[in-house]
């Protein structure tokens, strides 16, 4: 072994390496082995390195998906020691989305969080003080992306997969029994059953497959809540972001009092922004009703917006926000409002103004750190490729072992595709299960002598 | 005072025997010590060897130049292939063997084995220095030296027998269990826990009526266990038989289970789920109305049989009852009751790769102490700890398979990452290279390695290298040579007619065209079944068998990047407490092993590998 220690990847990953906007540049980065392979396919040739060139970005069909910039580093100078190959295109999210598709069709798999780092990190290419930083971008990149896993999956997207899976499990445990226990009278794969099994598996497959990808069973992004007393300038700021009239804004405290949702564009990517009745206690049952479901969006939420009346004197600004870090149900980012007022200043937070718009650029990046979608972590968009990327792995392995069976009568090779079904499944569930198979196995069938 | 060796063994089952063997064979200087010379070889269970899975190991343990697979022939009385009609990564072999000559043939290996000597005396105890094994003390209290020691009593430690409600301490019916040491290992460190398992009661086959039972002869063309035998070593072949349970039966047993043991609480070990008593088996499956029983022969100079399928702990008179309700079982005389054994295991958990426990250095386990199951899972564990014991003396570095490589690589995995809560059986489905892991090429596994550790001696070298040169030449020629189309006899034999030139191996390809046809159309002159066999498998799996060397490339460099045994996996940031936990309790020797601990999330492995490299540059850093 080399001082240097082995090279530690043998495979080639990818991702989306800046915040995936419309209209903006976006990068896909690619790093690994297979770098002149992919960029062979892709760009027609590998180009030179550290040269920008202007390229197209071809299809497996030839046809071009977008151009762009190529730009290609080879190891170990590069940033992350390996050959990396970084493509910047102008298409938005959908068209990334296909780029992504493409050079994971050539071999490639999708980054975790964090990953590129690491193999930085590993390969000598950062220092030792970033080790720490490294270690923090790995566990909070894992829950940042479980978190945008469980967002791009509603309910009955996580419930299909799950069923999915336990069906899957099911034939497993037939297809092993016949195997292991071939005098057990139990000859699974020479009946017809796992043939209707098989199709049925293969039919929900291909459903989830288009469902996801139509987008239907996906959320439409993060949501973020907006919080705050009576007249802090809650709805004020959510017509601000939408740059609509959603919602009522009057002089009157207790304007709002029911949920009032929108979809609000930051840079190309759509969040549900959702204004709410102020916090306070009445007597007025219908707004005591707001202030609940206030609090109730706001345990649903990604993140909460607390906003905070500046033109109040600080003492009260200070217990408000108290109230309000009491009320809110996820992690905020404190807006202080009215900051045009005379004699207006922020206790704390983003100063802003609803009514003339200062300050909103600084809340609009400070909502996307918040929100893992300026590139440092793993948006609901690359968790989408992902599972959609997973789905149809987990689809061509069924097809393949069907077909071994059918034709070669190949139970063992039905047996290893079922396998991998089941961990492309797992990868979109992230729980992976002890192969308990036998456990199953042995609870299903009497089995043994 | 004896002697001192390099290695000693302790026990002559089948873990001690290819031990002691897989030692000596390296060069050194070994002593077996058994209780009872006897007994050396003695199949304490059931009289086969081999089986899905199993079989599996035997053949690897041979490639390693073990003696399971040799005595397997030379006592074998029935032979059948397992799965034949499946695909050949999940064929396996079985043989039931006579348990006189399987004896016979082990005790005249261990026997004539150079630098191997044999000694009968009960170990006492054990001679421990700090934290390192100096040798034993016997019964006579004699000391014995030696820089390893590899302890295979498993069998039953601290055994108790039921039968019914009535129980007592014992091993194997009949023998006494090697209790001083238990009770001497009991007091160290180890950790134990208590695992459970029964026989069937044995019936004098004389007193069976085989007229209207299923015959199951063995198959032809004869399958053989080692890759050194032929069909010619086997003995005389007889056939097995079938039976079944019935409503009777069943209720006849259900009538005794307030006077089972098991039902009764009276049994506090784990069982085997896969091998379930028979009261088990009709309590947990009510609504199966009949359960398949194979008679076993024992042996051909003897009438007794092994009814497989009906092992049992409820009392005497319910045995006899139900035994006689089974047809042809009518009039059957029992011969030794059925009965359930609890016996003692330590953690293995405890155990490195090379099954060096990890308190005492020197000190290996191997067998059912280990909490496995099966005479070729023991012999195994067998083969790894003498030839790890015996490299310790040599100060070599330890070898162990991995996954990938081994069946044997997997149970050692298995047991010292995942421990066991039941005794360890293997199965196929364990391996999760099974494509690759297949009975038929163990010796291209394993022989090579065999070589360069010692243990295979030459012939089978030559053996193996002429198989290996036959392989390549056919290969060869089956790749360069082309057929065009209206060639008349390929046509004939694909029924179909050609479309474009081939190759002889994209023919190969095809599932319909199997070799043994098609060497024939084209007159190719290979006779040699096994080579025939190889190059057919390799080219039918070619594509799986790629896919699984990819991804173990793939994982190679972190799968073998060691984690080092001092490691304080609370100083690793962002790992959770229960992360850390379960990495404290088990100690995984490489990141790999680690990877395979239920609970251990990739993201933790990361973590673990940034952790390493930090701290190595750290390391660096300083001495620069
Ligand atoms: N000067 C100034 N006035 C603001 C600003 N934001 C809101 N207002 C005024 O504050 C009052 C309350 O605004 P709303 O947006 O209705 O406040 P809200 O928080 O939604 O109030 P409720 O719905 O009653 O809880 C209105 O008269 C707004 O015109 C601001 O930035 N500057
Ligand atoms: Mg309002």
């Amino acid at each position: 072994m080399s001082s240097d220690g082995p090279s530690y990847s043998q495979d080639t990953i990818a991702a989306v390496a800046t915040a995936p906007g419309r209209g903006g540049v976006g990068i896909v980065r690619v790093s690994g082995p297979g770098i002149s392979t992919i960029a062979r396919s892709v760009i027609g040739h590998l180009p030179k390195p550290r040269y920008a060139s202007l390229v197209r970005f071809l299809g497996d069909d030839g046809t071009a998906l977008d151009q762009g910039l190529a730009l290609y580093f080879k190891g170990p100078d590069s940033f992350t020691g390996e050959d990396v190959l970084e493509l910047q295109g102008h298409g938005g999210p959908v068209v990334l989305d296909m780029l992504l598709k493409r050079i994971v069709g050539l071999g490639a798999r999708i980054a975790e969080p964090g990953e590129f780092s690491k193999r930085a990190f590993l390969n000598d290419k950062l220092d030792l003080t970033q080790a720490e930083a490294i270690a923090d971008l790995i566990s909070s990149g894992t829950a940042q992306a479980a978190r945008s896993a469980m967002r791009s999956l509603e309910g009955r997207f996580s419930d299909l997969i799950a069923e999915l899976l336990a069906t899957v499990i099911e034939v497993r445990v037939f297809v092993e029994a016949a195997i292991d226990f071939p005098d057990e009278e139990v000859d699974y794969l020479g009946d017809d059953r796992v043939e209707k099994q098989l199709s049925d598996i293969r039919r929900r497959l291909k459903d989830v497959i288009s469902e996801a990808n139509l987008g239907a069973l996906l959320s439409e992004g993060a949501s973020v809540v907006l919080l705050g007393k009576p007249n802090a300038g809650k709805s004020s700021l959510m017509n601000r972001l939408t740059g609509r009239e959603t919602s009522i804004v009057t002089h009157i405290p207790g304007t709002t009092r029911d949920i009032v949702g929108d979809i609000f564009q930051l840079d190309g990517i759509p969040l549900r922004l959702i204004d709410t009745a102020g916090i306070r206690r009445t007597g007025d049952a219908i707004e005591t009703e707001g202030v609940r479901r206030a609090v109730a969006a706001s345990e649903q939420a990604d993140l909460v917006i607390a906003v905070v009346d500046a033109s109040l004197d600080k003492p009260q600004q200070k217990l408000d926000l108290e109230e309000l870090e009491a009320a809110s149900g996820a992690g905020m980012v404190i807006v202080s409002n009215k900051i045009d007022l005379a004699g207006a200043g922020a206790y704390e937070g983003i100063a802003v103004s609803a009514k003339t718009g200062e300050g909103m650029e600084a809340l609009k990046t400070n909502l996307k750190k918040h929100l893992g979608v300026d590139g440092s972590t793993e948006s609901g968009f690359t968790a989408r490729t992902r599972h959609v990327n997973a789905l149809e792995q987990a689809l061509a392995a069924v097809d393949k072992g069907h077909g071994e069976l059918t034709r070669n009568g190949a139970g063992e090779l039905l047996a290893e595709e079922l396998r991998f079904c089941q961990r492309h499944l797992e990868e979109i569930t992230g729980e992976f299960s002890a192969d308990d198979l036998l456990g199953e196995i042995f609870s299903t069938f009497c089995i043994g002598k | 005072m004896h002697a001192d060796v390099d290695v000693i063994v302790v026990g002559g089952g089948h873990a001690g025997t290819e031990a002691a063997l897989a030692a000596a064979r390296t060069g050194a200087r070994t002593l077996l010590l058994t209780q009872n010379i006897e007994t050396l070889g003695q199949m304490s269970c059931n009289p086969a060897i081999g089986g899905i899975g199993k079989s599996h190991l035997v053949r690897e343990v041979d490639a390693l130049g073990g003696a399971m697979a040799l005595a397997a022939d030379q006592a074998g009385i029935h032979f059948r292939i397992l799965n034949s009609r499946k695909g050949p990564a999940v064929r396996a072999t079985r043989a039931q063997a006579d348990r006189q000559l399987y004896k016979a043939a082990i005790r005249h290996m261990l026997e004539n084995q150079a630098g191997l000597s044999i000694f009968q005396q009960a170990v006492e105890d054990l001679i421990i220095e700090g934290d390192e094994i100096r040798g034993v003390v016997t019964h006579m209290g004699l000391e014995i030296r030696a820089k390893s020691v590899v302890l295979t009593v498993g069998t039953f430690l601290g055994g108790i027998v039921h039968v019914g409600m009535d129980s007592h301490p014992g091993g194997r019916m009949g023998d006494a269990p090697s209790n001083a040491l238990a009770d001497r290992l009991r007091e160290m460190q180890f950790a134990v826990d208590r695992l459970k398992t029964g026989t069937p009661p044995r019936i004098d086959g004389s007193t069976i009526d085989y007229e209207d039972l299923e015959s199951q002869p063995g198959d032809e063309p004869r399958p053989v266990m080692s890759y050194l035998s032929g069909p010619e070593d086997h003995p005389e072949q007889v056939s097995c038989h079938i039976t079944h349970t019935n409503e009777r039966t069943h209720e006849i047993i259900r009538a005794g289970l307030d006077r089972s043991p098991l039902y009764a609480g009276v049994i506090e070990g784990v069982g085997p789920r896969y091998c379930p008593s028979i009261e088990d088996k009709v309590v947990r499956f009510a609504d199966k109305s009949s359960h398949q029983i194979f008679i076993e022969p024992e042996g051909l100079q003897t009438n007794e049989i092994y009814p497989n399928g009906i092992s049992t702990s409820l009392p005497y008179d319910v045995q006899v009852e139900l035994v006689r309700s089974i047809k042809g079982f009518e009039n059957a005389h029992i011969t030794r009751p059925g009965y359930a054994i609890e016996y003692d295991f330590f953690e293995p958990r405890e155990l490195c790769p090379s099954l060096e426990t990890k308190h005492v250095k020197g000190l290996f386990f191997a067998g059912q102490i280990n909490g496995t199951t099966g005479y070729e899972e023991a012999a195994a564990q067998g083969l790894i700890a003498g030839l790890n014991a015996a490299r310790r003396v040599q100060g070599k570095d330890f070898w162990a398979p991995k996954r990938n490589e081994a069946y044997i690589g997997v149970l050692i995995d298995d047991l010292i990452t995942l421990g066991t809560r039941e005794p360890y059986r293997m199965f196929t489905s364990r391996a999760e290279y099974r494509l690759t892991l297949r009975q038929d090429n163990a010796d291209r596994r394993l022989t090579e390695m065999g070589r360069e550790l010692g243990l295979v001696d030459d012939r089978r070298w030559r053996r193996y290298s002429e198989k290996c040169e036959q392989i390549e030449s056919l290969e060869g020629e089956l790749s360069q040579r082309f057929v065009l189309p209206g060639d008349n006899d390929i046509e004939v034999m694909l029924g179909q007619a050609l479309s474009r030139e081939n190759t002889l191996i994209d023919l190969l390809k095809r599932p319909e065209v199997n070799i043994t046809d098609l060497v024939g159309v084209v007159s190719i002159a290979f006779t040699d079944t096994e080579v025939l066999e190889q190059v057919e498998i390799d080219c039918k799996y070619e594509g799986y068998i790629a896919r699984q060397t990819e991804e173990i490339a793939r994982i190679k460099a972190h799968q073998e990047m060691p984690l080092p045994q001092s490691l304080d996996y609370t100083e690793v940031k962002g790992l959770s407490n229960e992360v850390v936990q379960k990495l404290d309790q088990v100690r995984p020797a490489t990141l790999g092993q680690a990877s395979r601990i239920s609970g251990v999330t990739p993201a933790a492995i990361s973590l673990l590998m940034i952790f390493l490299k930090k701290t190595k540059k750290g390391s660096l850093q300083k001495t620069a």
